[in-house]
């Protein structure tokens, strides 16, 4: 059942086993493990339920409707950077291009060997989970069908430079290359939580409540005993839950819930990690057909460990791609105008930086700046990503980058970018996976939560989004964010059980 | 503002701004837009009207002053050292571009929803 918060004319005050806020990917994983152990589940979530034929391919209504602050939030610090997650049920599985890579051995090993969490996150059991929730979600490589100019050009780059390219793996079902995951699948395709893991949980009682923002987890002692919040409407909801209340918030609204809710750690909103990411543009003398193939279909991973970033081809709305072009008047013109003739790279970079959550009237405060070796990392890759450009045939590549030109003609000037400014406000960049601010640890003193996914001190109040990851991962996150969920909530089971 | 970031008769198959109803965009933008997004495009024209000019050695307001001039305070203030002004003027952008490339002909013009290449 999904109860919507909008249409709301009544206080709600209700009882369940488990309540779970947030229905993004870690949240409806959670949800779902816990509802197949037969446990009573209710989800709460803070934005509408969209259904699939209420997606539009139409930058503004998208952003208005699906992403948090209306695609507006950002981060404070030296360069204000646009932080996009969902807002939706389903959460951000269901704007993102549902890219899954499971958490590569060498970071995994940094959290056994930096953190001491071998024990506590058993890699056979995240690779047993894994396997699960790729069956489930039907992850396999982007079949050539739907490539797409832009990913086939990635193809084409890789094979011309002998780096390492490769069909993204995604979770989709007979993908119709429409180019439109970011603004929700028009199709269906895209197995996004909205689609699977939720209406699984439904259909074996669990209550969705939608447009119901959670306000705080109240406690009594040591335990969490109720979710309170406002609907849309504005009644007020009280879930009670008789096991325990699983946030699954993501790592920007986790820490100001917590805080609300009593929870004290020095490490609470602290740690923030991310992806920050800048893209190219390429410019080619035939119709690329950026808007025909998947909309994140190809990647490289050539230098994720040495140069600690990540390549991927993709499309965006046309609306996106024009505020990326350069110029003002005619000659922004003049580059819209070959829009049919480009395609678009980015980078996702796994910063060294570390910020913080802070809580705000108008929500939470995200504190971020890169620091100078990531900012050097950042220019490295988009020196790497325009001579892939170059070698896939480009005639000319928009840097996009304060201080260099507009537009470099000849691949020998992918120095310009490798020499380009360390001052992160030279760059357009934008962030999407988000980790750290109820990190994980074996000691109380060390972070927030312990290695049973709860926060230290209050047995029944687990925390399995990811925030509790201890560092960013340099990969796309989903898969990884759903193995440890589902970890989390599997140990539920056991301990209720046990 | 917006005719000068997005003119008409300045591209062979592109219409302006205007021409490709932005109007009817702003009446939405301006209902349902987030509060901080109409805060910073306000703030931005406010800019590009009373500083983009200063910057090309002219007095304000931008409107004094004809096509060529405007656009080359605009583009001054694109490439401005200052990350502030830069970043007003993407906002900008970022507005015109919500409401001009979710024109239909604007979309048509650029291959968007056609046939695959």
């Amino acid at each position: 059942m999904i109860v919507d918060g909008a249409q709301q004319e009544h206080a709600l005050d209700e009882a369940f086993d488990y309540v779970v806020v947030g229905s993004g990917a870690a949240g409806a994983t959670a949800a779902k493990v816990l509802s197949e152990a037969a446990a009573s589940v209710a989800v709460v979530e803070d934005g509408p339920a969209i259904g699939t034929a209420q997606f539009r391919d139409q930058g503004f209504h998208t952003m208005r409707t699906l992403y948090r602050d209306g695609g507006a939030q950002i981060t404070r610090g030296k360069a204000a950077i646009p932080v996009f997650q969902g807002r939706c049920l389903g959460g951000s599985t269901v704007v993102n291009s549902a890219i899954m890579w499971r958490l590569p051995d060498d970071v995994w090993a940094t959290w056994r060997d930096g953190h001491g969490l071998g024990d506590a996150l058993p890699l056979e059991a995240l690779h047993s989970n894994w396997d699960r929730i790729e069956r489930d979600l039907s992850v396999a490589p982007t079949p050539e069908e739907v490539w797409g100019g832009n990913n086939r050009l990635m193809a084409a780059a890789g094979a011309a430079l002998g780096v390492r390219t490769a069909p993204m793996r995604r979770a989709v079902v007979a993908c119709h290359g429409s180019a439109r995951c970011q603004s929700g699948c028009p199709y269906g395709a895209k197995q996004s939580m909205a689609l699977t893991y939720l209406p699984q949980a439904e259909a074996r009682g669990a209550v969705l409540y939608v447009n119901a923002p959670a306000d705080r987890v109240v406690m009594r002692g040591d335990r969490a005993e109720t979710v309170t919040g406002r609907f849309a409407a504005g009644p007020p909801f009280r879930l009670h839950a008789r096991r325990g209340v699983v946030v699954a918030a993501s790592a920007i609204q986790t820490p100001g819930l917590l805080r609300r809710s009593g929870v004290r750690s020095p490490h609470l909103g602290r740690h923030f990690q991310a992806h920050p990411g800048a893209s190219l543009v390429g410019v080619f003398d035939d119709p690329v057909g950026l808007w025909h193939g998947a909309t994140q279909g190809f990647e490289s991973d050539e230098h994720r460990v040495d140069g600690r970033f990540k390549v991927e081809s993709v499309s965006v709305a046309p609306e996106f791609l024009m505020a990326s072009l350069p110029g003002v008047g005619a000659p922004w013109l003049d580059w819209i105008g070959r829009a049919d003739r480009m395609a678009m790279w980015a980078v996702d970079l796994r910063a060294h930086a570390e910020g913080r959550i802070g809580e705000g009237r108008a929500g939470p405060g995200i504190r971020f700046d890169l620091e100078r070796r990531d900012a050097a990392n950042l220019r490295a890759a988009l020196a790497f990503v325009a001579e892939m450009l170059f070698a896939a045939g480009a005639r000319s590549v928009l840097p996009g980058v304060h201080g260099l030109p507009e537009a470099i003609e000849r691949p020998e000037d992918a120095r310009l970018l490798r020499e380009g400014p360390l001052d992160p406000r030279a760059y357009s960049m934008a962030m999407t996976h988000l980790f750290g601010t109820a990190r994980m640890s074996v000691r109380p003193e060390a972070g927030v939560v312990g290695p049973d996914f709860a926060v230290h001190g209050t047995p029944n109040l687990y925390v399995v989004d990811s925030s509790v990851f201890p560092t960013n991962t340099g990969v796309n996150p989903q898969l990884s964010i759903m193995g440890l969920a589902m970890l989390a909530a599997s140990r539920m089971v056991e301990t209720r059980d046990g | 503002m917006i005719d000068t970031v997005l003119p008409g008769g300045a591209h062979p198959e592109l219409p302006g701004a205007f021409d490709a109803g932005f109007p009817g965009f702003w009446e939405e933008f301006e209902a349902t837009a987030p509060r901080r997004l109409r805060l910073g495009f306000r703030v931005g024209v406010l800019a590009a009207t009373w500083v983009a000019p200063v910057l090309i050695g002219r007095p304000p307001p931008l409107g004094l002053y004809g096509r060529a001039t405007r656009e080359r305070a605009l583009v001054a203030m694109a490439s401005s050292r200052s990350p502030v002004l830069r970043s007003l003027l993407g906002i900008v952008k970022l507005v015109a571009a919500l409401g001009y490339g979710a024109a239909p002909e604007v979309r048509r013009a650029i291959g968007y929803g056609g046939a695959r290449p």
